[in-house]
This record gives C-alpha cells, sequence and structure tokens, in this order.
C-alpha cells in the first residue's frame, strides 16, 4: 500500500489505535485443504496452519494491517483473523459465493459473488451488507482505486471490466476486453488499470479517466492463462502469472512487451508483491508450493510446501 | 442530499450511459423444436446474451419460424437451426441467406463439413470427430466401452461447472449436447454483435469465421476451422462418467486431430 493510501486510511479510521509492527507473515489460502498457511515471510517457514473454514479463496489486510480477511466460498461468508495474535475473529455473511475481493481504503470490501452475477459491498467493523451491485456472470476480479473513487470488477463470462462509482454504488462504465477477465490491477495514483483475460490470452491497459482500451498485448508464453496481476512501487514493472503456464511474467508496465519470465509451480494463480517491491510470491495451485522470487535477479529463490491448491497470497510487511 | 447534488449524480449517470453506442436490438430466426434440451440451452443463452446487453447495449430476441416462414422473410441476422441435414444445407443454400451466419446446433453429419459451405456453422460435434476421439482413447484403452460427447453434466473444468450449475438452475435439467449447442450459438452471436457493434449479417459472418476466440467454457478460446465446425475439446464418457478429455495429451496436432482438417 502506497503512503497516500495509508495517510488516506488512518483519517478515516481516526478510531484506530498506533500502527503495530509488520509481522512480515504471508498468509496462504488453500482452497481444497480449508486451510490457511501462516509463512514468515523473512526465513520462509511455515509458522503454523489456521483452519477457519472452507474453501478460502480471496485473501487480504485491512488498512491498517491489523486484520485479515478471507472470503470462504463455501460458506458464503468473510472469515477474519488477527494478524498479530492469529486468534481467529468470526464470519461474516457476504452473499453468495464470495470468491475475491478488494478492501477501499475506507475499510469496506468489495466483493465478487461468483454464482449470483453481483458484487457485494461490506463493512466489516459492523456486518452490515452496504449494497448488492449487478454485474455480469461469473465476477472474478475486484480492485479498489488507491484513492478509493472508484472500484473494477471483472466479469469473466461477459467478458467485461466494470466501473463502479464507490460513491453512487452505480456501475458507470462498462469495458469490453478479451474472454475471461480475471485479474485487475491499479497503478499507483489509479490513472491506469491493468486486465488480465485468461482465454483470450491477453493483457490490456485501461485509462480509467476515458473508460477505454489505450493498449493491449497477446502474451507469448506457450500455455499461458493470465491471472494475477501485481505492479511495481515506481509502477515501471507489471508482474502477471500465468495459470498453466507454470511461469511468472515479468512485464514493462508502459509498453506491455515481455522482459522475462520465471518458473514457478504449477497452475500459478494469486501473487503478492513485497511493499519495497524486491520480492514476488506465487500461489502455486497444482504443485502446492508458494514460489518466491527475487525481483531484481528475476530468479525463483525458494520454494515452500503449503497446503493444497493454494489460491491467493496476503503479507503483512 | 441537496437538490444540485442529486441533478448533478443523475446528470452524470445519464451521460456516462449516453456514452454507450445505440442500443441494437437483435433477433434471431429458428427452426426447430421449441420445448426441450436445444430449446433450453438457447434461452440460456439469450438470457446470459441480454444480461451482457444490459451493459452493453444490446437486446436479443429467438423469433422461432417454420421453413415457410423462413421463406417470406427477407432480412435476417443470424439463423439457428435444429433439423436434419438435408434441411439445413437446403437454408444454407438458399440464395438470399448467403451472407446469414446459419448455425447447425444438433446434426452431427460428416457431410455437412465435407461440404465446406461458407455461411455454415456446426456447433455440435462431427462423427468423425466421436470417431477420431474414440480411436484416440481406444489405442491407450482397448475394449473400453466409452462413447463421446460434447458436454456433461459433470464437467468441472474451464469453469463448466458454473455453466452446468447456472443452466441446471435456470432451466430444471442437466445441460447435454444439445443444451450445450444452443447456448453456444446464442452467446457466439452475442459475443460478435458486442465486438463489432452491428447486427450486419455479412459483418457477423466474417468476424465469427476469422476473428471470433470464444469462451464455450470448454478451454482454449474456440474458432472455427475452414469446414465450419466449431474447435472443441470432446469428452470420453463411460457409465455417465467422465474418463477423459480428447484429444489426448500427447497426441499430434491438438483439437485438430478430430474431425475433418480442412477443405479440399
Amino acid at each position: 500500500m502506497k503512503l497516500k493510501q495509508l495517510l488516506l486510511s488512518s483519517l478515516v479510521l481516526v478510531s484506530a489505535s498506533a500502527w503495530a509492527d509488520p509481522t512480515y507473515r504471508l498468509f496462504v489460502t488453500n482452497e481444497k485443504s480449508n486451510t490457511v498457511s501462516v509463512i514468515d515471510s523473512r526465513t520462509g517457514k511455515i509458522e503454523t496452519t489456521l483452519e477457519i473454514g472452507d474453501r478460502p479463496r480471496g485473501i487480504g489486510l485491512s488498512p491498517d494491517q491489523k486484520i485479515l480477511y478471507v472470503a470462504l466460498s463455501e460458506e458464503n461468508a468473510i472469515g477474519m483473523v488477527d494478524v498479530a495474535t492469529l486468534e481467529f475473529l468470526g464470519k461474516l455473511k457476504a452473499g453468495e459465493d464470495p470468491e475475491t475481493f478488494d478492501v477501499h481504503p475506507n475499510g469496506n470490501l468489495y466483493l465478487s459473488n461468483e454464482d449470483d452475477a453481483k458484487a457485494t459491498v461490506l463493512n466489516p467493523a459492523t456486518g452490515e451488507i452496504i449494497t448488492e451491485i449487478r454485474v455480469g456472470l461469473e465476477p472474478e476480479g475486484v480492485a479498489v482505486s488507491p484513492k478509493g473513487d472508484i472500484a473494477l470488477v471483472t466479469s469473466e463470462s461477459t467478458n467485461m471490466v466494470h466501473v463502479i462509482d464507490t460513491a453512487s454504488h452505480k456501475v458507470v462504465a462498462n469495458i469490453l476486453v478479451a474472454a475471461r477477465p480475471r485479474g485487475l490491477a491499479f497503478n499507483s495514483d489509479g490513472s491506469f488499470a491493468y486486465v488480465s483475460s485468461e482465454i483470450g490470452n491477453e493483457l490490456a491497459i485501461i485509462d480509467t479517466t476515458t473508460h477505454t482500451i489505450i493498449k493491449k498485448v497477446v502474451l507469448d508464453i506457450p500455455k499461458s492463462k493470465p491471472m494475477a496481476i501485481k505492479i511495481s512501487p515506481d509502477d515501471k514493472t507489471l508482474y502477471l502469472t500465468t495459470g498453466r503456464a507454470a511461469k511468472a511474467a515479468i512485464i514493462n508496465a508502459e509498453t506491455l512487451e515481455l522482459i522475462a519470465t520465471v518458473d514457478v509451480g504449477k497452475r500459478v494463480w494469486g501473487a503478492e508483491l513485497s511493499r519495497d517491491g524486491a520480492t514476488l510470491y506465487t500461489a502455486d495451485g497444482v504443485s502446492n508450493t508458494v514460489s518466491v522470487v527475487d525481483t531484481a535477479t528475476q530468479k525463483k529463490v525458494m520454494t515452500i510446501d503449503v497446503g493444497k491448491g493454494p489460491w491467493g497470497l496476503a503479507l503483512d510487511d | 442530499m441537496t437538490k444540485i447534488k442529486i441533478w448533478g449524480l443523475a446528470l452524470t449517470f445519464l451521460w456516462s450511459q449516453s456514452l454507450l453506442a445505440e442500443v441494437i436490438d437483435v433477433t434471431i430466426h429458428y427452426v426447430g423444436p421449441t420445448e426441450g434440451s436445444v430449446w433450453l440451452g438457447m434461452q440460456q443463452g439469450m438470457s446470459e446474451a441480454n444480461l451482457q446487453g444490459e451493459f452493453l447495449g444490446q437486446t436479443y430476441t429467438i423469433k422461432p419460424v417454420t421453413l415457410d416462414e423462413l421463406a417470406d422473410l427477407d432480412e435476417v441476422t443470424a439463423l439457428l437451426l435444429a433439423s436434419d441435414a438435408e434441411t439445413i444445407v437446403a437454408v444454407a443454400e438458399t440464395e438470399k441467406f448467403n451472407n446469414v451466419p446459419v448455425f447447425n446446433l444438433m446434426s452431427d453429419e460428416d457431410n455437412l463439413r465435407a461440404a465446406c459451405l461458407p455461411n455454415l456453422l456446426n456447433i455440435s460435434i462431427s462423427q468423425q470427430m466421436k470417431q477420431d476421439a474414440l480411436a484416440q482413447w481406444l489405442a491407450k484403452h482397448p475394449g473400453s466401452k466409452a462413447h463421446v460427447q460434447s458436454w456433461h453434466e459433470s464437467f468441472r473444468k474451464f469453469a463448466a461447472s458454473q455453466l452446468n450449475s447456472r443452466f441446471t438452475k435456470a432451466s430444471g435439467i442437466i445441460m447435454d449436447d444439445d443444451s450445450w449447442a444452443g447456448w453456444a450459438a446464442v452467446k457466439l452471436i452475442s459475443d460478435t454483435v458486442a465486438r463489432i457493434q452491428s447486427d450486419d449479417a455479412t459483418k457477423m459472418l466474417n468476424y465469427l469465421r476469422n476473428d471470433i476466440a470464444f469462451d464455450g467454457q470448454k478451454g482454449a478460446g474456440a474458432t472455427f476451422r475452414q469446414t465450419g465446425q466449431l474447435r472443441q475439446l470432446v469428452l470420453l464418457i463411460e457409465n455417465n462418467k467422465i474418463m477423459a478429455e480428447a484429444p489426448l495429451r500427447g497426441v499430434k496436432g491438438g483439437l485438430d486431430s478430430l474431425g475433418l482438417l480442412s477443405c479440399k
């Protein structure tokens, strides 16, 4: 999270107590073993494994990084864990089949409900579902802009990126993209968003002011199915997981030219980037591992065994 | 909220809506049964197409017609046929439909592929595709009693489970080859209209034959062969269980190892 965002969230969360020191814990949802692995990111050692609910997929941290949220798809709920103590804090109703979410700077969760063609806005402090927004079929990726003014949701089976105004909670634009859009990410000032399309094997840049695609490329990586996107802190480099291609792609974020690929595990889906941009983590869904990639040398430096079907990652650093 | 603010919001909303292209109302003509699997598959496709259309500015209607009524129509956007091979050839070869995408939903006749009619798009799988898939399977599993289907209700990969579950929820029946073909044909049409922003038959046919990469929830973006056959994986089924997907792993040619490859 960027400094601006931190300042903004601290203004919003005036009641929150002082910032805690980072735990450097890396949390991993294991979709098929119904667990969350807790890894000490400084050593790569598994610290513990949490059982908080069924089919954990989407994962993220509160703006103050004190609470871990996990989408429990099978339970139609969001599970909450204290990042520092690892104490289980309870579950919140989250609409049908929540798959993934992003956290607004004001603390609200924007969720995609895969089976229900809806996005849900949830206030985790009160458990209140603020609103449900009708979107296309099989909503998947969600990203809230750094300023919090818009949220983007991809609908996989209707090939769109929906732009939601977070003040009115209305869909204000729909952008047709290549088949089966999945991952989304903003650059640091929110002027651009990136979207990956799994079946179209495409990566596109959306201008968030004009709501148009300003650049797109079909990836030249065998078997590639583009999934999660991460952007470096300087906005210059884009990291993309590629599913069956079993590679993390390193891409020039401005030109979308492929710089390098790094071999990671099989069916790589989720990704996380350390705050300093030095380390990329990938969730390797079929290998049941997390790969650790040094972004400077563009090499995998460690493989960590986790549960079955690792899906998503969140790092408290 | 003050009145001015409300007006401001309303104007912002209207302005953003007006950025969308004019609404395109698409009528798809259909010859075939108006109940059962293929029909329900088309209805599913239509409801999904209309959901996409809500956001992008299109509406879709399926109009069932008889062959006689079809003969009287002047302008047609796209034709769906759930009928026998002879009827399909006769309709596709009718001069006024020469530039209209004509979809074969159910016939597995190889002749329809070998005919290489420029406007005929075969969504169902051909006899030869089934034979080729079975031969690949039997080479590894001699004596197996498996048969070949295009779709199965327990198919899960490539988001097939999501399609199976929403179809059964809406229609009350399981998805099979015919309902998948009905669904896929309507979605191929809506995908095309949304992308070319037109329901001009000639432009649609051109896009379908040359440019589409369709997400049929069966893996890689689906395209049409020169023969008008939709490239797709097929399933080997034994005792109502999915044993394998064909092309089998390691078979040369991938999806083109199944069925007639090209026109002479």
